[in-house]
């Protein structure tokens, strides 16, 4: 169902939520540590290895963007934010400060589980013996989770690289927000292109020699985007 | 409202113009009243000097003719030559015995009928000097009558004023142009005085419609004014107002907020915690179980309600904005068929649609379905079938109505007993259930979904309505339409990537589509939401050469 000790982060200020939300992952199978404000889940991050961590953007002290900016400095850890308010505005600062996902309080816990195992999923190989995966300058080894652009490793989040794999897969073909969206984040009919939007340029900023001007990953007016070779 | 926008200037005689038309009459009647008053008094104190002069001479005259009138061997050339005149005169003498006239002047033209019998009258009987003035054929005649003592008759003195007339004449045309000119400069200068008054006006309506859009921030700029004893306080209260408005907008937005917080955190615990007891339901007993299920059922409930009043109230506080993206509205309309309803529903979308890319608030449309599908779900066994039209432009039935877009129809069809027609309008009233509300079990919407649905399709220039089913089938057929509008302004991105003829392009709904290249330009245009992006065309020169003629705007050749 799940991998076996897969440890969730959850960064909540709220004890309610946070020991209902423990308890409702712990039901899928899955380790969960706490922490109630930024310094601390900073300091737990630290301390043991984590699978993906949950953040409350309403923190006391250091806020949960902040959070996520300190932690993304550190590691490539997948990261979901918890908005209480679906403000466009805190959903696409949270996306720049580097988080994967969002959700949206109240949500379904079923929801959260279904975001924490897309984050988890590995990349997928696109062809079986296919192990590299050149675009000109672009280097792609999908099973060893390295990209290298003109020799000079790129450092993708897990996201990142899946949505450039997914890309990848087809390269020269259009893929919409909504199939991104499904095969990448494991979205329902609900997904926000944004998700998408941001994660795109972040992966141009680490992947293009130009990223005013990008190559490879490329927009695809009012249809989506594509890797072009 | 026709005018927004733009303040009128111009419209059936606006109030500048109003303006300058009333400067301009005042202009002319003031200086037709004056020009009237200065030649008829310069005329009559011409005439009144003239006709002194006049008299003046003529009793000279007289006195020099006097003696020589009716004596022999005097010549009445001899006796004119000796008077002394102004102009040229013609002087008859008339004898009283005999009642004729001895003309003594060369011009002839003024016979004894050039003068009146009431004035040969009045120096006859009177026997003192008189003096009339008459017209006659279109010249004025003045004509100076003094008795003459001894003869017993009289001496009559003739004058044409021509001179005085032609100088009055001459005035005319000068007169009619001051007067011209003064109109024009009425008008003109009411027409400049207007602006100053007006421009605030002109400012306030700017304002005033920044203001509906949304923009709260917008005031009239107080300095420019501030001089103004007359204009000052005007734009200040008006800047008050706003300024009261915005406050208590964002108050409301702020509780909005806040209420939106407060009810978000203990929603969320509820159900993470119910969760966890349904993952222990097995074990729990057969009447804890059911407490359960009603826990849980009413919490979905609870919660979809806390959403709608959110939702609603964003509305009410004005705290609303648009996420206009491109839509792949097929697609779209499948995945959420697909993931609402256990049993697959078909989906038969017009062929001009089945690709198009659709500017829209997704959330909004994809709530709207949501709901429909839900509803047929709750009163009407399940929709059976979905259709995507394209409804033809509504010409507009005026001139000042603006052509309406293309739209897109969504029609969620459903075998149910359909909606009485006296419902059609109100179910979509808020908290309105409908008379088919009460009747069905207890799974029922708290009816906000359709008053939100008819808010959602609203805001993006869009409507819902339910109509019945017109194939004879009993049955609802509520409709969505949303205007296939052109990528709205400032979302037009760089120039991006066209779509190729032969771009595949993978969809959620698992299909790999081949875009088919005749696909009306607006659909085909960019993607919008992305134009953060600095993107540029340029990057994909391998298939320039067969770039589909979508006729986009925007169209940047970009560099490599």
């Amino acid at each position: 169902m799940s991998p076996v000790g897969t440890r969730i982060l959850s960064v909540e200020d709220d004890e309610r939520i946070r020991t209902a939300v423990k308890l409702a992952l712990e039901d899928e199978g899955w380790q969960v540590d706490e922490a109630t404000n930024g310094e601390d889940a900073i300091n737990a991050f630290g301390r043991a290895p984590t699978d993906v961590v949950l953040i409350d953007i309403m923190l006391p002290g250091i806020d949960g963007f902040e959070v996520c900016r300190q932690i993304r400095r550190q590691s490539d850890v997948p990261i979901i934010m918890v908005t209480a308010r679906a403000d466009t505005h805190d959903v696409v600062a949270g996306l720049e400060a580097g988080a994967d996902d969002y959700l949206t309080k109240p949500f379904a816990p079923k929801e959260l589980s279904a975001r924490i195992r897309a984050l988890l999923r590995r990349a997928r190989s696109t062809e079986p013996g296919v192990s590299r995966l050149r675009f000109g300058e672009l280097e792609i080894v999908p099973d060893e989770g390295l990209v290298t652009s003109n020799g000079e490793q790129a450092h993708l989040t897990k996201t990142e690289f899946r949505l450039l794999v997914e890309l990848a897969s087809s390269p020269g073909r259009v893929f919409s927000r909504e199939a991104l969206l499904e095969r990448v984040w494991g979205h329902g009919y609900f997904g926000d292109g944004r998700l998408v939007d941001v994660h795109v340029r972040r992966l141009r900023t680490k992947v293009e020699v130009d990223p005013a001007h990008p190559r490879h990953v490329v927009t695809v007016r009012g249809l989506g985007y594509k890797l072009q070779p | 409202m026709a005018s927004r926008g733009s303040f009128r200037t111009f419209g059936h005689l606006g109030l500048r113009a109003r303006i300058a038309a009333t400067f301009a009459l005042g202009a002319v009647v003031v200086s037709l009243v004056l020009i009237t008053t200065l030649l008829v008094l310069v005329r009559r104190n011409l005439l009144n000097e003239r006709e002194r002069q006049l008299t003046d001479r003529a009793e000279v005259n007289v006195g020099l003719v006097a003696d020589k009138v009716g004596r022999e061997g005097v010549d009445a050339q001899t006796v004119f030559g000796s008077l002394a005149t102004i102009g040229r005169p013609s002087v008859l003498i008339r004898d009283k015995g005999s009642a004729t006239y001895v003309p003594i002047s060369l011009d002839t033209r003024y016979g004894a009928a050039s003068v009146p019998d009431a004035l040969v009258e009045q120096v006859l009987e009177e026997r003192d000097t008189a003096l009339m003035r008459y017209r006659s054929n279109g010249e004025t005649l003045v004509v100076v009558g003094v008795p003459l003592p001894e003869e017993d008759g009289a001496y009559f003195e003739v004058n044409q004023l021509r001179d005085i007339e032609r100088s009055i004449d001459g005035l005319r045309i000068p007169v009619a142009l001051a007067a011209t000119l003064a109109t024009v400069s009425g008008a003109v200068f009411g027409w400049t005085a207007s602006r100053r008054v007006l421009k605030p006006l002109g400012e306030m309506a700017n304002v005033a419609t920044d203001i509906s859009e949304g923009r709260f921030d917008a005031r009239l700029p107080y300095s420019e004014w501030a001089d103004d004893p007359d204009l000052a306080p005007l734009v200040s209260s008006f800047n008050n107002m706003v300024g009261a408005l915005q406050d208590r907008i964002d108050r409301d937005a702020r509780f909005a907020s806040d209420v939106s917080h407060e009810l978000r955190s203990p929603l969320t615990t509820f159900n993470a915690s119910i969760e966890v007891l349904r993952n222990a339901r097995d074990e729990m007993p057969e009447r804890a179980q059911l407490a359960l299920d009603l826990l849980s059922s009413d919490m979905a409930r609870f919660t979809q309600l806390v959403e709608d009043l959110l939702e609603i109230s964003r509305f009410d506080a004005g705290a609303v904005r648009l996420e206009i993206d491109p839509v792949p509205l097929v697609e779209t309309i499948r995945m959420v068929v697909r993931a609402l309803s256990a049993t697959p529903i078909p989906v038969e979308a017009d062929s001009t649609l089945e690709q198009a890319i659709v500017y829209c608030d997704k959330r909004r449309v994809v709530r709207i379905i949501a709901n429909y599908v839900d509803n047929a779900r709750k009163y009407a066994d399940g929709a059976t079938r979905i259709l995507v039209e394209r409804a033809p432009a509504d010409p507009g039935d005026d001139d000042s109505a603006e052509p309406t877009p293309d739209s897109a129809r969504i029609i969620v069809e459903d075998e149910g007993p359909g909606v009485p027609e006296l419902e059609q309008d109100r179910i979509f009233d808020r908290f309105n259930r409908g008379t088919l509300g009460g009747s069905r079990g207890s799974d029922l919407g708290v009816g906000l979904g359709l008053a939100l649905a008819a808010e959602h399709a609203r805001l993006q220039g869009g409507r819902v309505w339910v109509e019945p089913r017109t194939d004879g089938v009993t049955g609802a057929r509520f409709i969505l339409e949303l205007p296939l509008i052109d990528p709205p302004p400032g979302q037009e991105p760089d120039a991006e990537d066209h779509p190729t003829p032969l771009d595949e392009v993978v969809t959620a709904t698992g299909q790999h589509d081949v875009i088919q290249v005749d696909r009306p330009a607006h659909e085909a245009r960019a993607d919008s939401s992305d134009s953060g992006d600095a993107d540029s065309a340029g990057a994909d020169t391998a298939e320039g050469g067969a770039r589909a003629g979508s006729g986009g705007s925007g169209d940047r050749a970009g560099s490599p």
